[in-house]
């Protein structure tokens, strides 16, 4: 009888451990959720600054500082170092600088997304004066998502931008080490710079090609995607149905075994 | 408690003056089961029975009152859709899961209630089955075994009865066969039932019976112009046809390269471009996927499901993963109306190849009669007739 009754023992301890074990896994995956979303920053918007020769004096100043090694005195670009920046707009000069991938802290398959080196006011000038040597692409003076159309939005993001960025915004992974980066710290100029200008391996989407108006709709989803509460408390990295099944047969395997453990520790 | 001798069966008269426990127990003896200990497990009415009882009936209550949670979740919670931007969207974000975890908790705390009424409540029992070791007795196997083949041997199927064997065979094949025609035989068709029009061999680029080259349209059906695209894009395009934008073999991704960037085409496939402009099927070549993970500076394309890439620059062959063709291109020029159009179908088979090839003279698997041919002479921009309309 002794005997009987410790063996009983030794199961249900068993079951008990498996039971610590798996509230012990829920406890991890909760504070790493919570760990994530007090570590994922928010990002800050921006508008284009004032246009005069005195900016533009002040931008090539800084250029001369900042940018000249890689980009070249005339922005012509170096060989094997930097483009040319002939054209490139005033949008792409506001991404790199305002994500803080330029100025470039070293060489990589990709620039990662950094604290910015400039201040707005910097930023502007910098912008204006690489505007002034060849045009390019310029953002609009204000960016308004408060009546775009969510659901054309999403369409549009769907068919133009999930391939890379996921269809959560999570971004994905490129050949050799570059990435589509996530879209959660991206503010609504920046993604608007990004669309227009096509930093890096992103293609350019003209206004003829995604109208302003369109560009719009998909800020107001990846917004709202972003924004949007995960029921189950964790998006598990937003990646779908192959981790949130892996997940749900571990736990719920964990509680199957824990139970069946426990029912039958009665002999 | 009366003895009974284990293998004796008490008669009619005997079992009438048992009580029900003593029938249970031999019943039980009767099955090889000998219960050591048997009996209740409280005293009736005595303050452990009455505290098991309670605890038993907790969990049916949690049970019951889950039930009911869940039925007035379901009936008056405010489900109505909420968007990302509401203040009342974890409002919305909450039904489901708490539908989930009422309900949930009602099928479980049921059963915990009925697994506590065996171990808290139902009559404690020690017992002892004999289990015989080993395989059954020489003589039951013998007489099992003779008896089985007797059967076999008095029923003629073993020597005779031929065309009842094969009667029997018929059958059950016939009727196999029926049960996996059912499920399967409206798949089978014939893919060349059209000649040289069927599925496989063209795609709704293929112009009209009259001539009419088919547009390059975008998704919401408009057509598409050079000066859409900026350089360094990729727009993702449709035949301008009924159905086009539906066809799964019809998606082509339209390009606009660099016009310093070197572009090598592949042989015999030359100004199928129109300047910058390239269009390539997005339908993988290995196994079908949509590859559109365009890569602006390295020119790579990049297929999501196997990591196939395909190099824009280089007539868009595979250059890592497990593709093996090209994208096929499709040959573009702008019409009179300054849109993009399609000169004429693919000249090869769009995604994952297929079994069919006429090797030789022609691009594997090409379709027998579509060739690449000339482009047509439009009039040049400036010179446009009017459209009528």
């Amino acid at each position: 009888m002794q005997a009987h009754s410790g063996g009983r023992f030794r199961r249900r301890s068993k079951a008990l451990r498996r039971i610590t074990g798996l509230v012990g896994l829920v406890l991890a995956l909760a504070v790493l959720g919570v760990g994530y979303s007090a570590f994922a920053p928010t990002g800050n918007s921006a508008a284009a600054g004032p246009v005069d020769a005195e900016t533009i004096a002040h931008g090539k100043s800084l250029f001369d500082t900042s940018c000249i090694s890689c980009h070249g005195a005339n922005l012509e670009g170096v060989d094997g170092k930097g483009p040319s920046l002939i054209g490139a707009g005033q949008a792409a000069v506001y991404f790199q600088l305002a994500t803080g991938r330029m100025p470039a802290k070293a060489n990589g398959a990709q620039m990662p997304r950094a604290i910015p080196v400039f201040d707005q006011k910097g930023i502007d000038a910098i912008a204006a004066y690489v505007q002034s040597m060849g045009g390019g692409a310029q953002l609009p003076g204000s960016i308004d998502i408060a009546n775009a159309d969510l659901a054309k939005g999403a369409e549009l993001y769907r068919l133009n931008c999930a391939s890379c960025h996921n269809f959560t915004g999570k971004g994905g992974a490129l050949s050799q080490g570059k990435y589509a980066p996530p879209l959660n710290q991206a503010t609504n100029t920046e993604i608007y710079a990004a669309m227009l200008s096509g930093p890096e391996n992103m293609p350019t989407f003209s206004d003829a090609q995604l109208t302003p108006t369109e560009k719009l709709d998909i800020i107001k989803y990846v917004r709202a995607s972003n924004d949007t509460i995960s029921p189950g408390g964790y998006d598990l990295g937003g990646f779908g149905p192959a981790p949130e099944g892996l997940i749900a047969f571990l736990v719920g395997m964990g509680v199957i075994v824990s139970i069946t453990l426990w029912s039958g520790s009665r002999s | 408690m009366s003895t009974v001798d284990k293998t004796a069966i008490p008669t009619g008269d005997e079992m009438a003056g048992m009580t029900q426990e003593e029938l249970a127990r031999l019943g039980a003896r009767l099955d090889g089961v000998e219960l050591v200990e048997y009996g209740p497990r409280f005293e009736a009415d005595s303050p452990a029975e009455k505290r098991a009882e309670r605890q038993v009936a907790k969990w049916f209550l949690l049970s019951a009152a889950s039930a009911l949670a869940f039925i007035l979740i379901f009936v008056m919670w405010p489900a109505g859709y909420q968007d990302p931007f509401s203040s009342r969207q974890w409002i919305y974000a909450l039904f489901t899961p708490l539908l989930g975890i009422t309900l949930g908790a009602a099928i479980l705390c049921l059963g915990i209630g009925v697994m506590s009424i065996a171990r808290r409540i139902a009559p404690h029992e020690v017992a002892v089955q004999q289990r015989h070791v080993g395989p059954s007795a020489d003589h039951d196997r013998r007489t099992l075994g003779a008896e089985l083949m007797d059967t076999l041997d008095k029923t003629g199927l073993k020597t005779r009865r031929g065309v009842l064997k094969t009667s029997l065979l018929l059958a059950g094949g016939g009727l196999a066969s029926a049960a996996v025609l059912a499920p399967i035989g409206g798949l089978i068709k014939n893919p060349w039932a059209q000649g040289k029009d069927s599925e496989l061999w063209v795609t709704p680029w293929k112009p009209a019976a009259d001539g009419t080259l088919v547009r390059l349209t975008m998704q919401d059906g408009s057509f598409v112009r050079p000066e859409d695209l900026a350089t360094g894009s990729i727009m993702t395009v449709f035949p301008g046809v009924p159905g086009g934008a539906t066809a799964s073999d019809a998606a082509v991704m339209l390009f606009r390269l660099r016009s310093n960037e070197p572009i090598r085409v592949r042989t015999g496939q030359d100004g199928f471009n129109y300047g910058d402009f390239f269009a390539f099927s997005k339908i993988c070549t290995h196994v079908g996927c949509p590859v559109s993970l365009y890569e602006d500076q390295t020119g790579r394309v990049l297929c999501p499901c196997h990591q196939s890439q395909f190099d824009i620059h280089d007539g868009a062959k595979p250059v890592f993963g497990p593709a093996t063709r090209p994208l096929p291109q499709l040959p573009i020029s702008v019409d009179q109306h300054g849109y993009f159009v399609a000169v004429h179908d693919f000249i090869e088979p769009v995604g994952p190849g297929f079994w069919e090839s006429f090797q030789g003279s022609t691009p594997w698997g090409s379709h027998p009669e579509v060739q690449p041919q000339p482009k047509p002479v439009f009039p040049p921009f400036g010179q446009l007739p009017k459209e009528n309309s």
